[in-house]
């Protein structure tokens, strides 16, 4: 039977300590706290270092978004609600137990030492301080044991270290692996202390009644008795835990920034410091250097350098990234590990653990990085999808700094021949297909009506037709039926024939900055001789340069894709359904549009429109997975891939049940999609298609006239 | 080591040609210009002599419109220093440009000259023979290999020869090679690089006055005439060299 004394409601922190037990108590904590700040100040000095990188604007919207994320752990649960929910509960449980920390400090230490008549830490607000954080103290534990079992038994794919681009024989990461069970281990080693020391003082100091309002500690003191531990035995017990315990949390705060607990105090800033257009709108290259691009650590920006201590190696990008599934050597986890790795080499010996990489430079502040230190096979692997940031729950920006680095491959002419010549058809005739600038608008020819010149009469809309579209032989049939379609809503638009050229998006990715530059100015002094109220494209990759990029060059147009006219043009009756059918289609995001642009709904709403059902595949909307093709990649030789991205995704649309058509809405994506399907011997169960095929199907355009109306004209 | 390369610039073949109204010349209007890819070899292979000995590179090409494009993208590729030599209207024959190269390396150090074997534009392969001449300085063609031996006082340079063939000859020096392939394909030249030379770089200019002709008058252009079509033969063997044996008949080239 408990029985409950009477006695002042609160506890003492130092129950029963002698003066010299305090002094070497203080003195440790300030150890601690001293090897805090060190370590602080070592990442702090790093950042400094960081060439500069104007993120302060909004900054009270910033900060504000840093201390949402911290108590909403959005970005962690999102596509993830189970590890999310374990998160949120160690965080909150963290932020009390650390609150509660901070409570005592300022009661015991400050006001117990200037002001006594003002110590709260008593009464009322003992009592809730103890329910709130015995409560909070519990699912912090639950959170930490969730996350152990995930680790340790379900393993999912995501926190598989292995390295893809090396063998496992040539590294270790078996010390990424002991410092994530420290870091938990640790956590749950001080939340389980805590609470032994609750019971052994609520057995020791007589079960005063108010402790029922620490309810764990309660029923563990209730446990205790039983073992007789009550009166002195469980004071002594008390005080051995309360060392055990304190000497677990001082090392914990000495330790956090030499290890992953870091990201407690990183990873809110980044995400606050996230550019909402990172990836979408490439930084200009620095001027006046005596290289291009990202060469050494002295060429990255402070932002670059906080998102690498950022990771906590949750393997969300390593998951979705469609090099690293396709066998390619580019893991971004692994990337922007190494990148930590070499940025904190000089001070390993704070950070038992690392890898021992042997790549050239590695460590050395002024080498060369692109090439050495990250390979060049690594760096030249990403498709630029923007999977990996769009994933990443801490913000890290993995596409600029993959490209900021290719632009420096480009300098040291580390460039595969395809892709170089294809770089100089660029140069020499505005477009990848090394084709004459003359011959851009030669698919319009076969039309029975001859399409605007934009630059010569005014026009509503400016199309954009872009590289694919106009020179591919597969796609120009699909281009063809826009320009239909568009005349058959009476639309008045326009092209800019041999004016247009290459919008630069890929090239600028593919890290040829100066050829971006040039691409990019070219078409703006075409746009400025045209006379129009907005732009369309049907490719994505154009729309994200109009969109995004080219009004950091001071050519601002409200620019849309097909997708968005077309279903404008359907609501205001200019295009009549007069045909709709009832097709069961999926329908493949590009990245370009879904993820770099938020264009989802368009697309859909106009196939609803077409009368076609969308059944969705698991990948779809901003985590659509990437057809290979972009940042350059078609210009490259993916005979290496164990599976190109493309077979990989309509393997996936093939899974699903009745499906008839594969719709895409990017040029790129009719080639490369058209390919797959052949490869994969896939097309006979599915048909690429346009999105513009249901909409002259759904129309009931008859386009047989073609050739006739060419004659009479 | 001074290593001169000559560079001319060629109508880019990804354009669609039309003869003039004339009948004796593409349409210029048609044509846009572009570096001689066997000039851009023999610019890499000098490069990498550079690389190797020591020296500088010289680029010289005949003043023609866009060549100052170019010549910064020469510089781009790792030049030392590029010249403009003369100023033409029309794109200069072999003659002229033998001629006006070799008046400006009267003023220009040269240890060796490198220029590529021909250009698509006329297949005549002339200028480096008459630039040797013109100079009195050995010429070799169709080159693909070059080392320069010690102190620079000859060069062993090997010709490919047709079933795998190779020679290897030692010229003295000062000499004109004609290059058929550098040891490596052509680097790039990023964009950025030329854009950033065009405002910190300048290119010389050697005033040559020099007039045109090599003797050569074309008196028609005219593009391929089609003349018929493949006919494809279908069938078994024995109906496939019935029908050839038919068609052979019919064409009176055999006795049926």
């Amino acid at each position: 039977m408990i029985t409950a004394v009477q006695q002042e409601v609160t506890r003492e922190v130092f129950l029963n300590f002698s003066t010299t037990a305090k002094v070497v108590f203080y003195v440790v904590a300030n150890a601690a706290i001293i090897v805090f700040f060190w370590g602080s100040w070592l990442k702090v000095r790093k950042y400094r270092r960081g060439l500069p990188d104007n993120r302060f604007q909004f900054l009270f919207r910033r900060l504000a978004t840093a201390g949402s994320q911290y108590v909403a752990n959005r970005t962690v649960a999102r596509r993830n609600p189970i590890v999310g929910l374990s998160h949120s509960l160690i965080v909150w449980g963290f932020l009390a137990l650390f609150i509660g920390t901070v409570i005592l400090t300022i009661d015991e230490d400050i006001l117990g030492i200037i002001l006594p008549q003002y110590q709260f830490f008593h009464g009322a607000f003992y009592r809730w301080y103890s329910v709130v954080l015995d409560v909070l103290g519990v699912g912090f534990l639950i959170g930490l044991v969730a996350m152990g079992v995930r680790r340790g038994f379900a393993r999912p794919k995501a926190l598989d270290y292995s390295r893809v681009d090396r063998s496992q024989n040539e590294t270790s990461r078996g010390g990424f692996k002991r410092g994530d069970w420290l870091f938990l281990g640790l956590l749950f080693f001080i939340g389980v202390t805590g609470y032994l020391l609750e019971g052994f003082r609520i057995a020791g100091t007589g079960f005063p009644e108010f402790e029922r309002w620490s309810p764990v500690g309660w029923w563990l003191a209730g446990v205790f008795q039983g073992f007789g531990w009550v009166g002195d035995a469980g004071l002594d017990a008390h005080k051995v835990t309360w060392w055990v315990h304190g000497a677990a949390a001082l090392g914990f705060v000495g330790y956090i920034p030499y290890s992953k607990a870091i990201h407690v105090v990183v990873d809110s800033l980044n995400i606050a410091f996230k550019d909402p257009l990172a990836g979408k709108r490439l930084p200009a290259a620095a001027e006046g250097a005596d290289h291009l691009g990202q060469r050494d650590l002295g060429d990255f920006t402070w932002k670059q350098l906080l998102d690498f201590d950022a990771c906590t190696k949750c393997g969300r990008c390593h998951v979705v990234c469609p090099a690293r599934l396709a066998g390619a050597p580019l893991s971004p986890r692994d990337l922007i590990l190494d990148m930590r790795q070499h940025a904190d080499a000089s001070l390993a010996f704070l950070a038992p653990g690392h890898e021992k990489l042997a790549n050239p430079g590695f460590g050395d502040a002024t080498a060369m990085i692109p090439g050495s230190v990250i390979g060049a096979d690594t760096l030249w692997a990403c498709t630029t999808c923007l999977a990996c940031v769009e994933a990443c729950p801490v913000g890290i920006e993995h596409v600029p700094t993959i490209v900021g680095m290719r632009r420096n491959l480009v300098d040291q002419g580390e460039i595969e021949s395809m892709l170089q010549s294809t770089l100089e058809n660029f140069g020499k005739k505005g477009n990848s297909f090394g084709k004459s600038g003359r011959m851009r608008a030669r698919w319009a020819k076969s039309l029975p009506f001859k399409i605007k010149d934009a630059r010569k009469e005014p026009v509503d809309v400016l199309w954009f037709v872009g590289d694919y579209a106009a020179f591919d032989e597969t796609v120009q049939e699909t281009t063809l039926k826009v320009a239909r379609v568009f005349d058959a809503a009476g639309l008045n638009f326009g092209i800019l024939y041999e004016g247009e050229q290459n919008a630069g998006n890929d090239v600028r990715r593919a890290g040829e900055e100066g050829l971006f530059e040039m691409l990019a100015e070219h078409n703006i002094a075409e746009l400025e001789k045209a006379d129009f109220k907005e732009i369309v494209t049907t490719d994505p990759h154009s729309l994200n340069a109009l969109r995004n990029e080219y009004p950091e060059l001071g050519a601002s147009y409200p620019t849309v894709h097909y997708t968005e006219l077309l279903v404008r043009l359907i609501e205001n009756g200019s295009i009549k359904i007069a045909n709709p059918m009832g097709r069961r289609v999926t329908y493949h995001d590009p990245c370009y549009l879904g993820r770099y642009n938020d264009v989802t709904e368009a697309p859909r709403t106009l196939m609803a429109l077409c009368g076609s059902t969308v059944v969705e595949m698991p990948r779809h909307g901003k985590n659509s997975f990437c057809c290979g093709a972009g940042g350059g990649r078609i210009w490259m030789d993916d005979s290496a891939l164990e599976e190109r991205p493309s077979e990989n995704r309509i393997k996936e649309a093939a899974e699903l049940t009745g499906i008839t058509d594969f719709v895409v809405a990017c040029p790129k994506d009719m080639s490369m999609f058209r390919a797959a399907a052949s490869t994969t011997g896939l097309d006979s169960k599915l048909q690429v298609t346009d999105v513009i095929d249901l909409v002259v199907e759904a129309m009931g355009l008859d386009l047989s006239d073609s050739d006739d109306k060419e004659q009479e004209g | 080591m001074n290593i001169v390369v000559l560079v001319k610039q060629v109508p880019d073949l990804a354009e669609e040609f039309e003869v003039n109204s004339d009948g004796t010349e593409l349409d210029e209007d048609c044509l846009s210009w572009v570096l001689n890819e066997f000039d851009d070899h023999a610019l890499e292979e000098a490069l990498h002599l550079k690389e190797e000995t020591g020296g500088s590179v010289t680029v010289l090409a005949p003043g023609f419109e866009g060549v100052e494009d170019v010549l910064f993208t020469c510089l781009a590729k790792g030049a030392s220093k590029v010249v403009k030599v003369g100023d033409f209207d029309v794109s200069p024959d072999s003659h002229s440009i033998a001629a006006v190269m070799a008046k400006a390396l009267g003023e220009i150090a040269h240890d060796v000259v490198l220029t590529g074997v021909q250009s698509v534009a006329d297949l005549d392969g002339q200028v480096g023979p008459l630039l040797g001449a013109n100079l009195g300085i050995p010429h070799v063609s169709v080159v693909t290999h070059v080392s320069i031996n010690s102190a620079a006082k000859t060069a062993t340079i090997n010709q490919e020869y047709a079933g795998g063939v190779l020679g290897e000859f030692e010229v003295s020096l000062p000499a004109v090679l004609g290059i058929q392939a550098a040891r490596e394909l052509p680097r790039y030249a990023p964009v950025s690089r030329v854009r950033q030379l065009m405002k910190t770089e300048t290119i010389d200019e050697v005033a040559c006055d020099v007039g045109m002709g090599g003797g050569l008058v074309v008196k028609k252009m005219s593009p391929p005439e089609v003349v018929g079509h493949a006919e494809m033969i279908e069938g078994d063997e024995d109906e496939v060299s019935e029908k050839i044996v038919a068609i052979l008949g019919d064409a009176g080239l055999i006795n049926k």
